[in-house]
Order: C-alpha cells, then structure tokens, then sequence
C-alpha cells in the first residue's frame, strides 16, 4: 500500500505536505531546472511588494553555526513585472502556486493582494508580516496584534482564496498574534520566519551584513521553529505550515508530530537544492515502515509527557 | 543555463601546492564535459559550523577520465574544512555553475590577468585556447601575487608555451609592483599593433583595475568576480552586484564572468 501523502489546507489539497519558503526558491524557475516543481506540495514566491526592491548592498548574507544570516532587504521585481514575467511561468506548473506578498503600509498589502486576486493561478496568498529586514513595515506589523488583525482584514476583502499569516517568531507570545491574524480572516498560520540576529568581523569590527543585522535560518532555529508550532497548535484554532531548518524528512515529522499540517523548506534548498525530493521520499518510506497510511496520522500526535 | 545538479564524488588526488595553495582532483565527475573556463562547482563541506557550500572554479578537466580539478588556497575556515579531505573521501558537487569567459577569435591577442588564487580559471581557459588551434605565443599570461610563494604552479602554466608575466608586491619574481601596473606597460605597447582582449580573475581592487584599463584603452574584455554564495543557482539573492545601466545581477547564474565595463566595483 502507498501512503497517501495529500494534505487539505482551508480546502486546498496539496499533493504532499512539503513546500518552498518564501526567499529561497525565487519564482520557481531555477529550482524547476533542478527537479520537476510537480514535486512539491506547492511553490512559495519572493515576498512580492508593490514597487520592485533592489534590497540591501552585499554583504547580504553571512555564515553561522548551522545555519545562516540574510538581510536580503525583500528585493524582488515588484507586483507589475511579476504578473507580467512570472506568472505566466508559474501557471504551467504542476502544483499549487502560493505567493507571499509584503508591504510597508496596510495600503500596500491590500493593493498587490488585489492585483493577485485576479489570477486564478494563484491559489493562495502568504501575508508576510514578520520579515526583519526592513525598516518600514514587516515586523512591526508581525509585533503588533492589532496591525496584524487589520493588515489580515484588510486583504481578507480584496482576495477571495485562503490567506495564511506567516508569522514572526520575535515576539513576546507568538499565539496572540496568531489569534489577532484569526480574528482578522486567515485561514492558516506559517511558522516562523527568520529570528533577528547578528554577526560581526572581529578582523574590521564591522557587523557581517551592511544592514548590520540580519534573520538567523536554517538547522540553528529548527528547535526553536518547533517549539513555536506547538505552542500555536495547542492554543490556536487554524492549521499550520511548519518552517525553520528542516532540511530532511526527519524534521518534518518532527514538525508534523507538533502539530504542522504541512512544511516549508527554505535553506536548505541552498545546500541541497533537490531537498524536497528526497524528503518527500523519505516521507514515504517512514510511512511504509510505520504503517501509517496517511499523513493525518502524525499530525499533532507527538506523545507528551504529562 | 545548463542544469546544476548535485553529485557525489570522490576525491582522487590531493597535491599539496604549498604556501597553503591545495589542487583537488575529484572523479568520476559525470558532467565535466559541461565545464568551461570561468565555470564554478558548489562544494559541500559537512560539518556544523560550515553549513554553506563553498565555490570554487574549475580549475582544468580530463573529459576522458571524468576529473575535475580544483585549487583553492586555505582562507577561512571553509576553505581550512576542505583542505582537511582525504583522498578517497566522498565529496558532493553541485554544478557546473555560471557562465564562463567566451573564448576570443584566433587573430585575438589574449591577455590574461591572474591575481593570487584567482588563476585556475585563467589556467583552464589559456589551456582550452591551444587546444582550440590558438597559437601559444600569442597567449599573454600575466599573474601577481604578494611575493613569489603566492604564485603557484608556474611551472605548469609556463609549460604551456604561453607568455608569462610574474609581478610580485615585494619584487621577488618579476615585475615588483601590481600586475596591472605590467598590463597597463603592456597594453601601450601593444595595442596599437595587437587587436588584444582583456580576462580577468583575482581580487577585486585587482578586477577593477582591469576593468579601467579595458575602459581607457578601448579593450574588450571579461572579468570574473567572487561574491558570498550562500545557493550558487540564483535563489537567495545574496550574490548580487550593481550594473553599469542600472539594476542587479546575480553573481552566481549571470555571472561570475562579466564583460569589461558592465558592473560596477
Ligand atoms: C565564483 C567563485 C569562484 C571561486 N573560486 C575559487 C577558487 O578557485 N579557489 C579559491 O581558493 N577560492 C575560490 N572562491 C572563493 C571561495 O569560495 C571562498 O569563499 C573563499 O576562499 C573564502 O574562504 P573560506 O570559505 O575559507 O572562508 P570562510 O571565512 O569560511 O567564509 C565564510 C563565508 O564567507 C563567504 N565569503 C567570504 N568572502 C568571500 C569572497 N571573497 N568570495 C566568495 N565568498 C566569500 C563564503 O562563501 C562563506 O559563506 C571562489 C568564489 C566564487 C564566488
Ligand atoms: C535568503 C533568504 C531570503 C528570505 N526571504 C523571505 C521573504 O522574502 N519573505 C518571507 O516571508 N520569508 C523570507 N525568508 C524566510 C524563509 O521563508 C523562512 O521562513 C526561514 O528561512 C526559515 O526557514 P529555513 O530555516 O528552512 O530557512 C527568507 C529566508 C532566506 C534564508
Ligand atoms: S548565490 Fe544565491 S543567488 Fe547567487
């Protein structure tokens, strides 16, 4: 018997339950040179924003312990382009089509939300309140429970498909926000995004990154992620898309076993592009062992210590 | 753009260049009919503390044998990780990466400018040009360094038959001075006469000097650029470099090589 690996999220169906984030797979066309994107649960924008971004000088990025630090500055090519450039690439593909849309004012979600709502193709909307990496917007919002709920609102009437609420891990308590976006119309929650950080060169005493700091990924925040995704999964009503260091199906059991209903790899795809292939194939053989037939067997399930 | 993909491989000779300079020579490599000169393969190096891959050009390739070559000098700790390999250990490449130099018409006079450990591309290219018919002598070689220990494999390049041009900082081979300094010497004397074409690789104060120089004198030309590269196939964004007519390009799928006058450094 094959295991049947198909998740349901605010009624869509993805065909396994492991995604791209957002910032790590651009629009999709790269990674499709690598593997068919017909492997994936669904595909994750670049934070698209109204004007196009040029983001910050390099250094953007810098190495540490496991992981990584990114000031990208949300570059990318702006709402126009993308409809015009990459869309049409994105509606060929054979799975689902999220795109993550950001802002520095509720007006500018609302107005890219909008123009999104006309494409068919685009079957979900990810709102990121919660990048780091800019000085206007972003985290503010993601901080802020009111903002959160009006930012959320405020798309809710202009995109007629789910919307999930990606949200910032550097905060006080995490399931407020989650409540606020709830309470504002989404539909799903991604956790997290990257948590702020930093690194300095002890030779020049200048910080890595010209944006003096950055958002920590990778493997470094994994136990952070999943302490995060259980604690909105035990407080929180709506389903949830796990993020932060996975790069093996191991960690996604991890996070499905906390409660994730689905997964997004993002760093990893730097070291191993092919990642998602082969988690997905692990996915299958762990299922097969454990004779478990569907992924809604691990959800939630992790076996806590009373 | 030819398709990255990630293969295991091995590590078959490791010769110890000295100075802290290392050739690795990895086989079989199944795609190395598919790197060319100015081409970079992502190198994984697993342990905690160095979760990104490394990028390094190839540095010559035996397509009957399947080898791949690489040289790298001991930097950081990434480059310090990968000098630590064993021969017979299993090493995972991701490319071929990038779009390399476009190799010039046989009536060009090719002037070939190395700083440091920025050669091996320079090498392989010099290389695929005798083998595509170019006459050696006209293959002007220069390469700089600190001192004379930073300019490794002389032999090797020299062996070709091409003309070579040493510059070191502290004057104990060659030219004393920087290279550019020997290539802007040359460049009047030749240009005139020669239809010449400038490739450079090296550090960067060294590639914007040569960048200059192709601006000044009127000589078409590539240069190759390093940036951090956390994914080397275009997804982070993290490698970008500023254009001349505006906008961003991604060091790793637009580049590394770039046309003389094209970025700005
Ligand atoms: C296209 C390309 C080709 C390269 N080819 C060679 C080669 O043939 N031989 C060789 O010795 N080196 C080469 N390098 C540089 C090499 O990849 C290492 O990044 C560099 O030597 C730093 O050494 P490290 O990893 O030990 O330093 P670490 O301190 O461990 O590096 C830390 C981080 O900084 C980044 N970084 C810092 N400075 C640079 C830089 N100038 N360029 C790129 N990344 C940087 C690294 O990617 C890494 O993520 C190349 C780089 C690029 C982009
Ligand atoms: C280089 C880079 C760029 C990113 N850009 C975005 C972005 O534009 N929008 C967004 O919502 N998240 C962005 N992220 C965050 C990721 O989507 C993800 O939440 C985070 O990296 C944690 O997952 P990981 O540990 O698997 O990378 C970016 C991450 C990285 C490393
Ligand atoms: S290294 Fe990631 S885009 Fe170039």
């Amino acid at each position: 018997m094959t295991p049947d690996l198909r998740v349901t999220i605010a009624g869509v169906e993805f065909a396994n339950p492991v995604m791209t984030a957002s910032g790590c797979c651009n629009y999709g066309e790269e990674l499709a040179q690598v593997f068919p994107l017909s492997k994936l649960g669904a595909l994750v924008t670049k934070s698209i924003t109204l004007k196009p971004r040029l983001g910050h000088p390099v250094p953007r990025t810098a190495e540490t312990a496991s992981g990584m630090l990114n000031a990208i500055g949300l570059a990318n090519v702006g709402i126009d382009a993308f409809i015009k450039d990459k869309i049409p690439f994105l509606e060929k593909q054979k799975t689902k089509i999220i795109v993550n849309v950001a802002g520095a004012t509720i007006n500018e979600y609302v107005e890219v939300s909008a123009r999104l709502a006309d494409i068919g193709r685009v079957d979900i909307l990810e709102i990121n309140i919660s990048c780091p990496n800019v000085d206007e917007g972003g985290l503010e919002f993601g901080q802020s429970p009111a903002l959160t709920e009006k930012c959320i609102a405020g798309v809710r009437k202009v995109f007629p498909r789910p919307i999930i609420a990606k949200l910032a891990p550097n905060v006080t308590d995490i399931t407020q926000i989650a409540d606020a976006a709830h309470q504002g119309g989404a539909d799903a929650f991604a956790v997290i995004n990257s948590l702020v950080g930093t690194s300095v060169d002890i030779d020049t005493w200048r910080p890595r990154l010209t944006n003096n700091r950055g958002g920590l990924t990778g493997p470094a925040i994994k136990p952070i992620a999943l302490a995060m995704v259980d604690k909105v999964y035990t407080k929180c009503k709506l389903p949830i898309i796990g993020i932060g260091g996975i790069s093996t199906y191991r960690d996604v059991i991890e996070f499905l076993l906390v409660g994730a209903t689905a997964v997004q790899v993002g760093t990893a795809l730097f070291v191993e592009p092919d990642a998602p292939v082969k988690i997905v194939e692990g996915l299958k053989e762990y299922m097969k062992t454990k004779k478990l037939s569907h992924i809604n067997d691990m959800i939630g399930k992790v076996r806590k210590y009373t | 753009m030819t398709k990255p993909s990630c293969e295991d491989t091995t590590l078959v000779r490791a010769r110890d260049l000295h100075h802290g300079y290392f050739s690795f020579t990895f086989a079989p490599y199944p795609r190395v009919a598919e790197c060319h000169p100015g081409s970079f393969v992502h190198v994984q190096l697993t342990s905690t503390d160095i979760y990104l891959r490394r990028a390094m050009s190839v540095a010559s390739v035996n397509t009957r044998r399947h080898e791949l070559e690489i040289i790298f000098k001991v930097f950081g700790r990434g480059t310090a990780a990968l000098s630590r390999f064993t021969t017979g250990s299993k090493v995972n490449i991701l490319g071929p990466l990038g779009v390399g130099f476009s190799k010039p018409r046989s009536t060009y006079h090719p002037v070939l400018v190395a700083g440091g450990v920025g050669f091996p591309p320079l090498m392989f290219l010099a290389q695929q040009m005798i083998d595509d018919g170019m006459d050696p002598k006209n293959i002007h070689f220069f390469y700089g360094g600190r001192s004379e220990r930073d300019l490794v494999e002389r032999a090797r390049i020299k062996k070709m038959g091409i003309r070579f041009y040493p510059a070191t900082d502290d004057g104990s081979l060659g030219d004393k001075g920087l290279v550019t300094k020997s290539v802007e010497k040359f460049i009047k004397d030749h240009h005139a006469k020669e239809r010449l074409r400038l490739y450079g690789c090296g550090p960067e104060p060294m590639l914007k000097a040569v960048d200059e120089l192709g601006m000044q004198y009127g000589v078409a030309g590539q240069i190759s650029l390093e940036s951090p590269m956390p994914c080397g196939i275009g997804i982070c964004l993290g490698c970008v470099v500023k254009l001349r007519v505006g906008g961003h390009a991604r060091v790793c799928c637009e580049g590394p090589v770039f046309e003389i006058g094209e970025v700005v450094l």
